[in-house]
């Protein structure tokens, strides 16, 4: 392909690029960050908040291709970063993954039982306290892998008919939303509280402090007390945002970032509005 | 007294002069006079000394004399007076004694001063007699040296070296016996054998001039019969010219065009030689020609002197013209304008002919004070074809050739020395001319070896040979590509006016059979009406639409579902893919702004299309991101899931076997034909 064709080609890829999941460093100077074409871009933060920060931080430091489908999930051990696309599971290594040519740790997929679509993995969620994996996935199956011996167990079966996109729990809160509208449960009482006033599907949702975070099918994050008002509406480049990640990890890298429908992922230092954008080239 | 004496003397003196002339009178008769009285000889005889001593005697006797006398006188006594007497009669005498003492003398010094000046003249001979002499002396001794100097014309000659005098002189000449030994003979017989040598080499000369002259003549000769033949070449020449049409071969026009070529300009000269031999080694559909006038060409290059009169007639014309009325500034701005921009009057065309027997003309100018070409183009079909109005772009002279190469619009002019030019006579851009003139590409100048370095103007470019044929090659080729994706794409929409998508049987397998939705409209819009839409904001911003794309809307409707498609097709299609927009009205208006799933409709066409391209070269491209765009929004209608709260049946039941209706976290619709099972997947 001539030069000229391979930067319309791009162009048009990143014009239609949706970034699906994204995840922190241990040392919470990296973000991760996978999209839906099957690629990982690791970005330094700690380069795009300095303050000689120039275009070139805000691009990614190294992209590979991870996947052959679109990287629905990440989520980061203390060493390692982990994958889920179409049905597989990769693990790379934070050490080297900075560096160009990076192989994955290890790969597994989990059993299917149909063999002609292989579903997706949509979300991964690590659980520390025995160590193991829970992914779930287009299968309405969740599996839990230990991460030591790569043993999938199937754990359960909810046959619930609309889709639950987002889960975030607090002590006793929990936040559910997804098909039905976003809503606030007690836990202890297993009664939904609040059901939020948000038109839009959401796909993501975390609490923060004393306000819960959301985003999802349109270009804003909402900020919601858990009362039920709606504190404030952040708008944000991606038309419909698909992941929130706030990076605690490390304190002076302490910032909110959020992508979805577009190539561009939002960077907010201050919560309340965008400071700027990182962008897959 | 003193009388007396006188008188006594005057006879002695009478008698002696008398005596000397008698002396010598009667020399002759000596004989008879013996007796003579010759005071000379008595002179020799006489010693002058004592002649010296009685005159001093006869001195003192005659002052004691005197004095006695005066003593006597003085006294004055009487008998005194014979004693005066006897005084005086002895001074008498010795007065005679003095006189002939006196005459003694004088004759010895006659005598003497005789014999000086016999011996001064006896002298005087001699010295004469030396100085001839010397003289002679002299003489000779100059006429030695003339004769030891004297240099014999014989030496001045180059004689043979004596050893090959000796090899080559025949015996009779060289007379070794005597010229061995005597150098005089020797040097004569070497000038013997110059002398023979020379005559006869100067025979051999002249036998050599006459030969020469023969020769010269027959030269002669033969140049009268080549120029007579020149002519009757020329007539034959003429006579073979059908013959040569008969035979298809026509190298009297080649012969004649490269007559013609031979006043081109040099970038155009490049371009006719260059285009002419690609043509020759490579691509038999090729042909090039020269067109325009000879004779302008050659008015061009005038001799200076012409000029310079013309000049000073122009001069006289102005200053005339000028009495009676000044023309406006704008007119002469125009007059420079014009001139600024004057083309050279002969122009190179060249013919692409393609395999469906469609021709692509392109006409080559150069603009001479500009140091630019430019090319107008012209298409003709081998069938009339019926242009659908929004292929009315298409194939347009103006935009035909647009970004041939990426970026190459053609509306400034690659030479940026250019800018300084057009300042002056005030020119904004080459792009106001462009209708007239022709279009300035890059790959022009490059094909007429002009190389323009970006932003640096230069002083003078020359055409390059090399440059020209590097850019040959992948230039022709691309021109053809283009001319047949337009024709493609003329084709092309000639049917999509009328609402069928061609899809060619290659290219079948890439749909279901089944297809509902139907393609209602197509038609071209402007590159405004395409930056109004809200829906197309993304592309602009990404600088993938630009005002060299060519722009139109597809409207596909099914049911109530009516989708905009608003394309923007890249002058290198099909290498270049056409972008689409999509905007789907039903129930409200969806758009990639609020709707995930047209995103991801668009990307289906966009970015995956090199899965649509069909069979090599492409061109069917568009075509079939057409029909798989029906194909989507069919899938799109008929997996949308159905609204409980609506009374009725769902509008669009489904009907494509779809493995998942939704996928992933973004609830994607399956939009992947996957052949020949037949159903949909998602990516």
């Amino acid at each position: 392909m001539a030069p000229q064709e391979m930067d319309v080609q791009r162009a048009l890829e990143l014009l239609h690029m949706s970034v699906f999941s994204q995840s922190v460093s241990p040392c919470g100077k990296y973000l991760a960050a996978g999209n839906s074409y099957g690629e990982i871009g690791i970005f330094s933060l700690s380069a795009a908040l300095s303050a000689e920060a120039k275009e070139e931080s805000k691009k990614p430091v190294v992209c590979f291709t991870a996947h052959n489908g679109p990287v629905y999930a990440l989520t980061s051990t203390d060493r390692q970063l982990l994958s889920a696309s179409d049905g597989e599971l990769k693990a790379w290594n934070w050490a080297e993954i900075v560096k160009k040519g990076c192989k994955e740790a290890w790969s597994r997929r989990p059993p299917y039982r149909s063999s002609l679509e292989v579903p997706e993995i949509n979300s991964l969620q690590l659980n520390l306290k025995d160590n193991s994996l829970l992914l779930a996935g287009g299968d309405c199956t969740v599996h839990a892998m230990d991460l030591e011996t790569g043993v999938f167990t199937e754990c359960s079966r909810p046959q619930y008919g609309k889709w639950i996109r987002c889960l975030a729990t607090d002590s006793d809160w929990m936040v559910c939303g997804g098909g039905p509208a976003l809503t606030l449960w007690h836990l202890r009482s297993v009664t939904p509280t609040t059901v939020f006033p948000l038109a839009p599907a959401q796909h993501h949702a975390m609490f923060y402090q004393d306000l819960i975070l959301c985003a999802g099918q349109g270009p804003t994050i909402y900020h919601l007390q858990l009362s039920g008002d709606v504190r404030a509406q952040i708008p944000c480049s991606p038309r419909a945002l698909h992941s929130l990640c706030l990076n605690q990890r490390s304190p002076e890298h302490k910032v909110l970032t959020a992508a979805g429908s577009s190539h561009k992922i939002d960077v907010f230092t201050n919560f309340g509005y965008r400071a700027f954008s990182l962008a897959f080239a | 007294m003193s009388s007396d004496s006188s008188k006594k003397r005057k006879p002695k003196v009478i008698r002696t002069d008398g005596a000397a002339p008698d002396g010598k009178r009667s020399k002759a008769d000596a004989e008879q006079d013996v007796k003579y009285y010759s005071e000379e000889t008595e002179v020799d005889l006489r010693d002058p000394g004592k002649d010296y001593e009685l005159y001093k005697q006869t001195c003192e006797e005659l002052q004691r004399l005197m004095a006695e006398i005066q003593d006597l006188k003085s006294k004055g006594s009487k008998d005194s007076a014979a004693e005066i007497e006897e005084r005086r009669i002895q001074s008498c005498v010795h007065f005679m004694t003095l006189k002939k003492l006196n005459r003694l003398a004088h004759i010895r010094l006659k005598k003497g001063r005789d014999q000086t000046h016999e011996a001064k003249q006896k002298v005087d001979a001699y010295h004469l007699q030396l100085q001839n002499l010397l003289y002679e002396v002299m003489h000779l001794q100059k006429e030695i040296t003339k004769c030891l100097e004297f240099k014999s014309k014989h030496e001045e000659i180059e004689l043979v070296s004596v050893e090959e005098f000796y090899k080559e002189a025949p015996p009779e000449i060289s007379k070794p016996d005597i010229t061995l030994s005597d150098p005089h003979h020797q040097t004569l017989a070497r000038l013997d054998w110059e002398l023979e040598q020379r005559k006869r080499l100067a025979e051999k000369y002249k036998e050599c001039l006459t030969s020469k002259e023969k020769i010269l003549k027959e030269i002669e000769v033969k140049k009268e019969y080549l120029s007579s033949l020149q002519p009757r070449l020329n007539s034959i020449m003429q006579a073979s010219l059908p013959v040569q049409e008969y035979l298809f071969m026509p190298f009297d026009q080649a012969h004649k065009q490269y007559e013609t070529a031979r006043h081109l300009p040099p970038p155009l000269y490049v371009l006719f030689v260059q285009a002419n031999a690609y043509g020759q080694a490579c691509d038999k559909k090729l042909s090039v020609a020269i067109e325009g006038s000879v004779e302008e060409a050659k008015a061009l290059y005038k001799p200076p002197e012409d000029s310079q009169d013309d000049e000073s007639d122009s001069d006289a014309e102005e200053e005339q013209t000028t009495k009676r009325r000044r023309p406006t500034l704008g007119v002469q701005l125009d007059d420079k304008r014009k001139e600024m921009l004057k083309r050279h009057p002969l122009s190179v065309t060249i013919d692409l002919k393609c395999k469906d027997e469609s021709v692509l003309h392109l006409t080559f100018y150069y603009l001479m004070n500009l140091n630019v070409m430019t090319v107008k183009t012209k298409v003709t079909t081998a069938v009339e074809m019926t242009t659908p109005i929004s292929a009315g772009d298409l194939l347009s002279p103006d935009s035909l050739l647009n970004c041939l190469y990426p970026g190459d619009h053609g509306k400034k002019t690659p030479n940026p020395a250019n800018q300084f030019q057009f300042d002056k006579v005030g020119i904004l851009t080459l792009n106001d001319y462009v209708t007239e003139l022709g279009h300035p590409y890059v790959w022009v100048q490059k094909l007429g070896g002009l190389h323009f370095p970006k932003d640096q103007p230069q002083h003078t470019v020359t055409a390059d040979n090399s440059l020209s044929a590097s850019h040959m090659e992948m230039t022709m080729k691309l021109l053809r590509t283009r001319l047949q994706s337009r024709l493609a794409l003329h084709k092309q929409f000639a049917s999509l006016e009328h609402g069928i998508v061609p899809v060619s049987s290659e290219c079948q397998q890439l749909f279901p059979a089944k297809v509902v939705s139907r393609l209602v409209k197509w038609t071209a819009i402007t590159y405004e009406d395409y930056l109004e839409l809200s829906y197309t904001k993304d592309i602009v911003e990404a600088g993938l639409a630009e005002d060299t794309h060519l722009y139109y809307m597809a409207l596909i409707e099914r049911g109530t579902a009516k989708l905009q498609a608003a394309v923007v097709l890249n002058p290198g299609y099909s290498s270049m893919p056409p972008i689409f927009s999509l905007c789907l009205t039903w129930k409200g208006e969806r758009t990639n702004n609020n709707d995930d799933n047209i995103r991801a409709m668009e990307s289906e066409v966009s970015v995956f299309y090199k899965e649509l391209s069909g069979p090599k070269p492409g061109y069917q491209l568009l075509t079939n991101q057409l029909q798989r765009l029906c194909v989507i929004l069919d899938v799109y209608l008929e997996t949308e899931s159905h609204d409980n709260s609506v009374e009725g049946p769902k509008e669009f039941p489904q009907e494509k076997m779809c493995l998942r209706l939704v996928r992933g976290p973004s609830r994607m619709k399956p939009f992947k034909f996957n052949h020949p099972q037949g159903f949909f997947s998602h990516r």
